[in-house]
């Protein structure tokens, strides 16, 4: 029982690393209705500036200037590519964020090189002990800081300018820009809240329990996807719901892995996808997705 | 005529390769072949009907392991093993067809991901089928008693023909055949209805066209030339290894038809080529390109240089070459009327 | 129509025979399939590709842009090193060292391209990283007859007569490692120890290790297989804590050793782990897990560390450092270094034995029983390639102050399990 609810506190405390990211997915989707595969190379950015600054500017202001980072990054990409590209279909600016995905992360890992990174964060390899649970203090910060931040876009979409001009866009770019709503603004915006959200699930991604950031680190981005489409891609709550149930899914799998041998080794890596495909087969729009009609 | 006399000149460069060429450039010659049997594949699919795959690389394991599997541990004849591995590729298409027919865009793309890590993870663990991690030694292709290896020694014209050189033809003759009835399709019924449904799915099925079972048939097709494009990298790399099946492969595809030209053969083709010999132009030549400096002195090596270029061409194209490679090489046909082009003139109509 | 059709079709005929014909005297190919291999140069000294008479080629197939790539970086850096050392002192057999380095970024198909780019000019390979790679070659090289020096030693790799793993294979080390634990560590019979692993021939060579030491014992072993994306080892933990493990076996990479250590330290599971030559890299003493893997951590392996106090390799360093200031030195080094002398030594044998081919430089490297540099470790038997070359293993620990990150904790020893250890069959 101890190891389960161990497991648990687990999953779910690295289950809202991931919901930080796939909130970044889902955010640009709403806007650009576009799937972001550049999202793993936003967060090495952002990890790769705090990184490289802590031991200059300290930890919090290095933070900051990750974020930002991150945040231009990601606006540049919409700047120079998303918005200029002329490809009306869909699946071509998926494509295309793959590109510039390849460029950034090529970049990055040069850079880094065969060096790794230690973030410089406060908590460090400290843990608290509930009982007889151990957890990792990284972690709760992970679970706090992504529970606020998740908590203040579901309150900024539903009561700021900035959240109905979003959720206007999502509904319908053409009526929405019709009613004075700056559509370039809005997907910008996405771009940049995304990538800052990239950087924070990076700081959380590179600190203990791992070691640091290294050109490896934004593999765990691969992790969003599935979180993400089981959510709704269109759908915040999903997103929150959705890292949640990978990150659980992911620590139960494997930490019950003796007992389910029977399925092969290392499991757990593709559990998250397995219960996609059932969720996608029940609900193909995800859990909290919109379903899509079509009024002929 | 013209035309002829250009294909005829094509056919005498191709048959002249394999007695001039090294071992070097006839094997990333048909890695390109593979590549553009598979880009054909992906290209109906995600180009033609518009269905984001990610989930190639996956049809190309089934294809792969198949053709090592049925050849030896059922003992089949390897032109057999090699047909059914093709099509069990397509079965694996059409079981995956129920989730692929619910699904639309970037839903569509995610889930295909789960074949891809579902697909390895199989390959992993069914070690009996797939030989785990150590992969499995393909067995040489042979027709009539013409073994496609290196032995029984073959010379002709005083030049060796091993396995390079006598797979360069079947890969050919299989590339061309690929490519024609890729086109058959793409140009018939079946391509404007394809066509259509990408553009409008739901004007599509008012037209009458037979969506789900449209949709449904482009994925078993793709997955059959992903599982022959499998079976042809089989034979050449002559060990199939589970590592090389996986999301970097998927996306290589994706690029080769953006790159090329979405929706068309030649597109496809030219995409797999441009993809498959940019790192390895790069990786001979490095020595001589400025600002690629050697591995391991610091600078950006020939193999990020590559990576870089890859992946500002997918970019580069999507922004300033709606068309394509394909689309390029057509202007400038039009430009300059006079020069001839060994492109297939597909008619096709691809993405604006 | 038709007539153009086939007149064309003529046309293309007759430029193809026409084509075909000038073939047989332009081609350089048009060898009439001889062999140009052996030849005897002007010294009287037999050689083969790779070989001229001032010029010997040898080829690094390395990873630099891959997740080996900083391993790949100090072996080729190492060898490099060494073979312009060899050049200055007047080369081997009259004849200069030159090298070819290709990084295929682990990537099967840019390796398999790699290799069959260099593989007509060269004479041997000092330096062939991942055993996925070298394992999809390996009928190949063995057919080519190429002395191949794999940066990989899963067991898989044994077999072929043109490769030598160096040193130990993985399983021995692990056999050697749980023969530690229960040596020195108190570990006895009926006690359950964990394995993490990777998924992949690096992972299940030392898996075959552990599995066989464990039996032998009568210890209970706790498999837990990962892949090489995963990063945090917390469930991991929790299983083996869940198990109730006494200590631990880790064949995984550096990043993922670090989590578990640190993991499990701070969860208050303060047991042994012991790795394999891989699971470490000094990189790791820069971050948060440092103080975890001072404590609890140790590894295994056939090469001494670069801080043993061994002439060679103090003057190595002091090399290393002038040529390449600032930079780690790792395993890599030490290992790049074995392997560079490994195939000097099988040349300067060739040459004594007036034999550069291929097969003599094979012939030379084979006949050697116990070769010894003066690196440390047991001598290594060549003279078989379906046995690993060595059994002896080093238990290292990692150290904060010593050059490389490590010093010996135990001298080289061969288990009495991993004397009776036979190898499984390569597949």
């Amino acid at each position: 029982m101890i190891t389960f609810i161990e497991l648990l506190v687990n999953g779910i405390s690295i289950g809202a690393v991931y919901a930080l990211i796939a909130l970044g997915f889902v955010i640009i989707f709403k806007a650009t209705e576009v799937v972001n595969f550049a999202h793993a190379s936003l967060l090495l950015a952002g990890g790769y500036v705090v990184a490289r600054l802590h031991p200059y500017v300290g930890f919090w202001l290095a933070l900051l200037i990750g974020i930002a980072a991150a945040a231009v990054v990601g606006a540049l990409v919409e700047f120079l590519v998303i918005r200029r590209s002329k490809a009306a279909n869909h699946s071509v600016l998926a494509i295309v964020t793959i590109g510039v995905d390849i460029v950034l992360t090529t970049e990055l890992t040069r850079r880094i090189g065969t060096e790794v990174l230690a973030m410089g964060d406060p908590w460090e390899s400290g843990v608290v002990h509930l009982g007889p649970i151990t957890i990792a203090q990284t972690r709760i910060a992970a679970l706090v800081v992504a529970a606020l931040l998740i908590t203040a876009f579901l309150l900024a979409f539903k009561f700021t300018g900035w959240g109905v001009a979003m959720r206007a866009t999502a509904e319908d770019p053409e009526t929405a820009a019709l009613m004075g709503v700056r559509l370039g603004r809005v997907s910008l915006s996405a771009w940049a809240v995304a990538g800052g959200l990239a950087a924070v699930a990076a700081l959380f991604l590179c600190v203990f329990p791992t070691p640091g950031l290294d050109r490896s680190s934004s593999l765990a981005a691969l992790k969003a996807f599935p979180a993400a489409i089981l959510g709704g891609l269109d759908s915040t709550t999903g997103a929150l719901v959705g890292g949640l149930v990978v990150g659980v899914t992911e620590a139960l799998m494997t930490g019950y892995q003796n007992d389910l041998a029977f399925l092969g080794r290392g499991i757990g890596d593709v559990a998250p996808f397995l219960v996609m495909i059932v969720i996608l087969l029940l609900r193909p729009a995800g859990l909290f997705g919109t379903k899509e009609l079509a009024r002929v | 005529m013209s035309r002829l006399i250009t294909w005829a000149a094509v056919l005498v460069a191709f048959v002249a390769v394999p007695f001039y060429l090294e071992g070097f450039w006839l094997q990333t010659g048909l890695f390109a072949m593979s590549a553009a049997v598979g880009a054909i594949g992906i290209n109906l699919l995600t180009g033609a009907t518009g269905q984001l795959s990610m989930g190639h690389a996956f049809f190309l394991a089934v294809g792969a392991y198949a053709y090592v599997s049925f050849s030896d541990d059922l003992g089949l004849p390897t032109p057999i093993a090699a047909v059914l591995a093709v099509l069990l590729a397509g079965v694996a298409g059409g079981l995956f067809s129920p989730i692929a027919g619910r699904l639309r865009g970037a839903y569509l793309g995610i889930a295909t991901l789960a074949l891809i890590f579902g697909g390895q993870h199989l390959l992993f663990n069914v070690e009996h089928v797939t030989g785990g991690f150590n992969g499995r030694a393909v067995p040489p292709l042979e027709i009539f008693g013409f073994a496609f290896a290196d032995a029984p020694e073959l010379i002709l014209m005083n030049v060796p023909f091993g396995a390079l050189e006598r797979l360069w033809f079947l890969g050919g003759a299989l590339l061309l055949l690929a490519a024609l009835f890729a086109r058959g399709v793409l140009r018939g019924r079946p391509g404007r209805a394809m066509n259509t449904i990408r553009d409008h799915e739901i004007a599509a099925g008012v037209m009458g066209v037979p969506v789900t079972r449209y949709r449904a048939g482009a994925f078993v097709l793709s997955s059959m030339y992903g599982g022959l494009a499998g079976v042809m990298l089989a034979l050449v790399f002559q060990r199939t290894v589970p590592d090389y099946f996986g999301i970097l492969l998927s996306l290589d595809y994706l690029a080769m038809i953006v790159i090329g030209g979405l929706g068309s053969v030649g597109g496809a083709v030219i995409g797999a080529v441009f993809v498959s010999l940019l790192p390895q132009l790069l990786t001979r030549y490095s020595d001589a390109l400025p600002l690629v400096s050697a591995p391991g002195s610091g600078g950006v090596s020939p193999a990020e240089a590559a990576r870089l270029l890859y992946g500002a061409a997918v970019v580069g194209v999507v922004l300033f070459l709606p068309g394509g490679l394909l689309g390029l090489l057509r202007s400038l046909r039009l430009r300059l009327p006079s020069l001839p082009t060994p492109l297939p003139d597909t008619r096709s109509s691809h993405v604006s | 129509m038709s007539r153009n059709r086939t007149a064309a079709l003529r046309g293309a005929a007759a430029l193809l025979s026409l084509a075909l014909a000038a073939t047989a005297c332009a081609s350089e190919k048009a060898t009439g399939g001889a062999q140009p291999s052996a030849s005897a140069g002007g010294d009287g000294v037999k050689t083969g590709p790779g070989v001229t008479a001032d010029t010997i080629t040898l080829s690094l197939l390395t990873d630099l842009t891959g997740p080996y790539a900083s391993f790949g970086k100090s072996l080729t850096q190492a060898q490099q090193l060494y073979f312009e050392q060899i050049n200055t002192a007047g080369g081997i057999c009259g004849r200069k060292i030159e090298t070819i380095v290709r990084d295929h970024g682990y990537d099967p198909q840019k390796a398999m391209a790699s290799y069959t780019e260099v593989s007509p000019k060269t004479a041997a390979i000092p330096q062939f990283i991942g055993s996925p790679m070298v394992t999809a070659l390996k009928a190949k090289i063995t057919g080519d007859k190429i002395l191949t020096i794999p940066m990989a030693w899963a067991t898989g790799l044994l077999g072929s007569e043109a490769i030598q793993v160096t040193g130990t294979t993985y399983d021995i080390d692990m056999i050697n490692a749980v023969d530690y634990l229960v040596k020195e560590k108190g570990i006895k019979a009926g006690d359950k120890i964990g394995h993490l692993y990777f998924e992949g021939d690096y992972g299940e060579s030392a898996l075959a290790g552990s599995k066989f030491a464990s039996e032998k014992l009568g210890l209970e072993l706790v498999e837990q297989k990962i892949k090489a994306t995963d990063q945090d080892m917390t469930a991991q933990v929790a299983a083996f804590k869940k198990a109730g493990i006494k200590a631990a076996l880790v064949s995984v990479g550096p990043r993922q050793t670090a989590s578990l250590v640190g993991v499990a330290l701070a969860g208050g599971m303060d047991v042994p782990f012991v790795g394999s030559n891989s699971a470490y890299s000094p990189q790791l003493l820069a971050t948060p897990a440092a103080p975890a893997l001072l404590k609890d951590f140790t590894y295994v392996t056939a090469g001494a560390p670069i801080s043993a106090p061994l002439p060679a390799y103090q003057k190595l360093i002091t090399d290393y450092q002038a040529k390449y200031a600032g930079q780690t030195l790792d395993s890599g080094v030490a290992a790049g270094w074995t392997a560079a002398i490994i195939v000097g030594d099988a040349l300067r044998k060739a040459c004594e034995a007036k034999d550069l081919s291929r097969e003599g430089i094979i012939a030379a490297h084979r006949g050697q029983k116990a070769w010894e540099a003066g690196l440390g470790g047991e001598p290594q038997d060549f003279s078989a390639f379906d046995r690993p070359a060595s059994r002896a293993s080093y238990v290292v620990k990692p150290d904060k102050q010593a050059v490389g990150g490590a010093v010996i904790l135990k001298e080289a020893a061969v288990s009495d399990l991993a004397k009776e250890y036979s190898v499984p069959a390569a597949g």
